[in-house]
């Protein structure tokens, strides 16, 4: 299948021309080149990235002063326990993972049914893909503040509620309190999310194998069972994708609740990036909001580990 | 240079920090710690100045800042540049956080009161108290109350710039409606006001949250505080009879609807700028830049200023402003200290009046109300207003006030149990 990888046979013409050219010269030239070549990216990515994160981890065991005149307390695991037992430290977790959770299975589910109906043959297809996919690529901060419009007091989610739907009585103050304002804010994400999931969806639909659909139907299988015993399978990998993807995701959400609640009423709102975001730029306490990012990086790292395995290919390989 | 190194490494962690947050969702943006101008030779001096004048599109501050202010400075002192900076507001705090983390701050700072401890504190601000042998003689001339945010353990870190304070703001037309015609002037006709309002869609009152900037014209106003007057205890203080008195009133209000959820941080309830013009509210409590806003987008409007609601401790407000600081690794102390010199004359402070700037010179209180007649009130009101806490945590106690206060409001909790679990939690601010 051609978009298989290629075996690795394949991928290495060298040897012969390597050895047309002897000497020791050419070998160190040869295997110097690509290191040289991705020298000058490392070095950025070292200095812009890799030097942050470490510098971060070691602010997390002190209680780190910003001036470098000054002298930071090393303080252990201090951080790091202050974390556990601090009851907003487990609401900003608590919010985080119903984001999480609320955000990723409707991007999936919906983003799935909306590749497939725009596989197929249909009039106007490149403008669905488009309407779909604008989301994605528009500012969260204009996004975020649409949605706080839509769902105050005053707006439209409220009109459409009340006035028109008859299902509430229109006076839902969404942003005043913990659940509705989480859903207001997973809302967004999946709104925001959706087109991403979807393209994603559509590109690993184009390598579903049609001779298998053809087998499948002549043996007289119906869609569900197409799409269970074939479709399925052969997306498996970019299901995987998409899942560890939107955790990562998840976890990192910052924009849509700084914007839209700012963490309120009283920080019920808050989520784990807006509660590390306020220690160390807003109490100027560098060491427990390092210590928070540390944390919220192990625990994607383990989630992503996890899923890794669970989408393991049953040939024992991972996704990509 | 070992410092010089570890300061940008805190810098890089910093902003590293912001981007943890990023990756899914765009970042903060995080301020770029390089600090221009730093490096003039010994001779002409440039003086970099950083400030958000210019913020909210309001250009006339910067305008006349630019064009006839700093002109005027550098024409009286030859050879000394001043090289204006300007950074939304927004992003000034965390500007200002990295460069003190790289150490390259600029010369002065028109620095938010509120931030002015927190700088002290990390030691890169000079005391002026300290190096002007005329301090005492500036100082005297400015609102005791507007000073005050310059204070921190023992000495003045800065001068004031700019004031402004919060006074009561009410619509004519609800007003009228109840059959008043002149503004609540205490408690008592406050909560009159909110009776004669019921049953109607108007609410009494609106305000954006329960931090200090919201709460203490109230607090002191019941003749109360959130701490001893030395900062060493809230207990026994913020849980005083006379607040809760106070705080009983606003969260009678509240739970008789006459208050908008817009105090406990529902982010989705009619704005203050907005609901009061469009009477949702007959009253809230903001400063002078408010006509600029309403002018604008409300030209119909005409507000009606009024002193805030006395009550047992007299009719007290909140302070806001800018003060102008010295950084610690200013290269030209003598040609910086000449600049603040400069601000505190008549010449700057009322060059600014008009574009909403209020003085912070007592003496000429009279000339900016003759300038700008509507900034009477807030003019007279600035006479009692008082400071918040001159502690560096300033934001922890704002976050205090709103978590512990809204349980309150929304009734799950009596007024004195909150208020003494906040107190206890403060307390444990001011021991550290």
């Amino acid at each position: 299948m051609r978009n298989h990888p290629p075996s690795p046979e394949f991928r290495e013409p060298a040897p012969a021309v390597a050895s047309r050219a002897s000497g020791r010269a050419w070998i160190r030239r040869g295997s110097a080149t690509p290191h040289l070549f991705l020298l000058p990216g490392f070095a950025l990515f070292a200095l812009a990235i890799l030097y942050p994160i470490a510098q971060a981890f070691r602010m997390s065991f002190y209680d780190w002063k910003i001036v470098g005149s000054a002298t930071s307390e090393f303080l252990g695991l201090e951080n790091y326990l202050r974390a556990l037992g601090d009851d907003k430290f487990w609401v900003a977790f608590g919010n985080t993972a119903f984001y999480a959770v609320a955000t990723i299975v409707p991007q999936i589910v919906l983003g799935l049914a909306v590749a497939l109906l725009l596989h197929g043959r249909a009039p106007a297809r490149p403008l669905f893909r488009v309407l779909y996919y604008l989301p994605v690529v528009t500012s969260w901060v204009v996004v975020s503040l649409v949605f706080r419009f839509l769902f105050a007091d005053q707006g439209l989610i409220n009109y459409l509620l009340g006035e028109v739907a008859h299902v509430t009585d229109g006076q839902t103050s969404w942003l005043a309190d913990r659940w509705t304002g989480m859903i207001a804010i997973s809302a967004l994400g999946i709104w925001k999310g959706v087109g991403w999931s979807m393209m994603i969806f559509l590109a690993a639909l184009q390598g579903v194998p049609a001779a298998l659909m053809e087998a499948a139907m002549i043996d007289g299988a119906g869609p569900w069972q197409r799409f269970r015993a074939v479709t399925l399978p052969a997306i498996r990998a970019a299901l995987g994708f998409v899942t560890i993807m939107l955790v990562i995701g998840g976890f990192n959400v910052f924009i849509s609740v700084y914007l839209m609640t700012a963490g309120g009423p009283a920080g019920r709102t808050e989520v784990l990036l807006t509660y590390m975001y306020n220690q160390a730029f807003g109490n100027l306490d560098f060491g427990y909001g390092s210590a928070i990012a540390v944390i919220v990086t192990l625990i994607v790292l383990a989630l992503s580990l996890i899923q890794l395995r669970m989408f393991r290919n049953p040939d024992g390989g991972y996704v990509e | 240079m070992k410092r010089y190194i570890r300061g940008t490494a805190a810098a890089l962690a910093t902003a590293a920090l912001a981007v943890t947050g990023c990756s899914a969702g765009g970042s903060p943006t995080t301020g770029s710690p390089a600090g221009p101008g730093s490096m003039a030779p010994a001779e002409p001096i440039t003086l970099t100045f950083w400030g958000s004048y210019g913020n909210g599109g309001n250009s006339a501050q910067q305008e006349i800042l630019d064009n006839t202010l700093i002109p005027a400075f550098e024409a009286s002192h030859a050879g000394v540049t001043v090289e204006y900076v300007d950074v939304p507001y927004d992003d000034l705090l965390q500007k200002l956080t990295t460069s003190a983390a790289a150490e390259e701050l600029p010369d002065l700072v028109r620095a938010d009161l509120g931030w002015v401890p927190r700088f002290a504190d990390l030691g890169v601000l000079v005391p002026l108290s300290d190096v002007m042998p005329d301090f005492q003689q500036l100082a005297d001339a400015t609102f005791p109350g507007v000073l005050a945010t310059n204070y921190f353990e023992g000495k003045y870190y800065g001068l004031p710039l700019d004031t402004n304070t919060r006074v009561l703001i009410s619509n004519p037309d609800v007003l009228a409606k109840a059959g008043l015609d002149a503004p609540p002037a205490t408690f008592d006709e406050f909560v009159a006001l909110g009776n004669a309002l019921k049953g109607s869609d108007v609410s009494l009152f609106a305000d954006g949250g329960l931090g200090a900037w919201n709460l203490m014209p109230w607090i002191w106003s019941g003749g109360g505080d959130i701490t001893d007057a030395e900062l060493t205890t809230s207990s026994g203080v913020l849980d005083s009879d006379a607040n809760v008195a106070t705080l009983q009133m606003l969260v009678d209000l509240y739970t008789a609807g006459q208050i908008s959820s817009g105090i406990i941080g529902n982010e989705g309830a009619v704005s203050t700028s907005e609901g009061l013009p469009n009477g949702n509210y007959a009253t809230i409590l903001d400063g002078p830049w408010m006509s600029g806003i309403w002018g604008d987008q409300f030209p119909d409007f005409e507000p009606v200023y009024s002193p805030v609601p006395a009550g047992p401790g007299g009719s007290v407000s909140v302070v806001g402003g800018e003060d102008i600081v010295l950084t610690a690794s200013s290269k030209h102390q003598e040609a910086a200290l000449e600049f603040i010199r400069f601000t505190q004359s008549e010449e700057f402070q009322l060059a600014l009046v008009p574009t909403g700037q209020l003085t912070v010179i007592q003496a000429l209180g009279d000339k900016q109300v003759e300038l700008v007649p509507g900034l009477k009130v807030f003019t007279e009101q600035l006479g009692t207003a008082k400071n918040r806490l001159a502690i560096t945590q300033g934001s922890e106690v704002d976050g205090i006030l709103n978590e512990e206060l809204t349980p309150a409001f929304e009734g799950t909790i009596g007024v004195r149990e909150a208020l003494t679990k906040a107190a206890a939690r403060i307390d444990e601010l001011l021991v550290g």
